[in-house]
């Protein structure tokens, strides 16, 4: 089952080839990075939200080579599926040390749900109370944007944003991807 | 004659310019009514919390004149009177936890031997006498556990609630308050863990 093999693979890349950092050195930056980014845009959260998602697509574009290099992925996943369980279990648990559950399929097989039962960035936050963060901030939204840029560089376009978030009082922290197509290798830029 | 057990009646969280950052405030028994209320004022709290602001002072200059004890537990600080007597413990960074016991706060025949939460306290029922030294560290440690991951909360600005000019902002998180009141209801002489 090829499911069974991605966790796996996850498990063993984790154990074995990834460096370590302390957990709260990467909460705190985190933290203060968005806090950073609310006092800056004089807490316009939407704003935030796109300079979040903006910010994790940089990372995206850069940490799919290490991905690639550390699960020696050799070949493409064969449907979208199979990128979705490659996703949460070896890209969320070699980078966050988390598996996040792949849930709410569309029926034509484009559309996922991400279910983070666990969310490290969010360990210890609460959210401004100023009775719009609540209902604006997506606090961990630059995960979107490292999952858009990561995608796009082995030819998938996608959507990803955040539906519901633990922080704003919601039973779980569930991100939506829809594949909106492959990239074609072949035709460059312009004729798009 | 009911039987009554230490409880803690207040607890206070003071910044590093003696501003007030945090006041808990719980529940005493009254035999004389058989009910729950405070046994004293919030602003009578308050003026409370502000007069063991100079024995942290005193205590700390006498430390630093010995050179030791630059943080942790002050022990108790002033013996307000039969019923209640404050506690203190101070941390490096001058920030300042205190907790006032009330001597008498618990009804013993509801708690002695099962907590009001089930659990077995197996010292309890040594009732009327002080509190031991040390009895305070659980809260202390439980209060700085607290206050630490308030801290972590990268929308909590620590200049802002102690600003070095002028009143600060109080702690508005409501993790810290609930936090706060599972200390006050939670502790009673004999607990170990919070």
């Amino acid at each position: 089952m090829a499911a069974n093999k991605a966790s796996r693979l996850g498990e063993e890349i984790w154990k074995t080839r990834i460096d370590k950092v302390n957990a709260e050195l990467v909460v705190l930056t985190y933290g203060t990075i968005v806090s950073q980014l609310c006092k800056d845009f004089d807490s316009d959260y939407v704003e935030v939200n796109k300079q979040l998602d903006k910010m994790g697509y940089n990372i995206g574009l850069r940490l799919i080579e290490d991905y690639l290099a550390k699960s020696n992925t050799v070949r493409r996943c064969s449907n979208f599926k199979e990128t979705a369980e490659m996703i949460a279990k070896v890209g969320f648990k070699i980078f966050l040390n988390i598996t996040p559950t792949i849930a709410n399929w569309t029926n034509d097989g484009k559309q996922f749900s991400l279910i983070l039962d666990e969310n490290p960035f969010a360990d210890f936050v609460e959210l401004p109370d100023d009775g719009r963060a609540q209902d604006e901030l997506w606090y961990s939204n630059i995960l979107c944007g490292v999952l858009r840029g990561a995608l796009e560089m082995v030819q998938m376009q996608v959507e990803a944003h955040f539906i519901s978030d633990v922080l704003r009082g919601n039973d779980t922290t569930e991100m939506r991807i829809t594949l909106i197509r492959y990239i074609d290798d072949e035709l460059p830029p312009e004729d798009d | 004659m009911s039987m009554t057990l230490p409880s803690i009646a207040c607890l206070g969280v003071i910044g590093r310019n003696n501003n007030p950052l945090h006041i808990s405030i719980f529940n005493s028994y009254d035999p004389s009514t058989n009910s729950f209320r405070p046994v004293r004022t919030p602003l009578q709290f308050s003026l409370l919390l502000s007069s063991t602001l100079d024995v942290f002072e005193l205590r700390s200059r006498a430390h630093a004149a010995q050179g030791t004890g630059l943080t942790g537990d002050f022990g108790l600080l002033h013996a307000v009177d039969e019923r209640l007597a404050a506690y203190g413990f101070e941390t490096n960074t001058g920030v300042k936890f205190v907790v006032v016991v009330d001597m008498r706060g618990r009804k013993a025949s509801t708690t002695a031997g099962v907590g009001e939460d089930g659990k077995r306290s197996g010292t309890v029922g040594t009732t009327g006498v002080g509190l031991r030294e040390g009895e305070m560290r659980v809260v202390f440690k439980a209060m700085q556990a607290a206050y630490i991951r308030l801290m972590q909360n990268p929308f909590y600005d620590p200049d802002e609630h102690s600003p070095v000019a002028g009143p600060g902002k109080k702690i508005t998180s409501r993790k810290f308050g609930e936090e706060m009141r599972k200390i006050g209801e939670g502790w009673m002489p004999g607990v170990t863990s919070l």
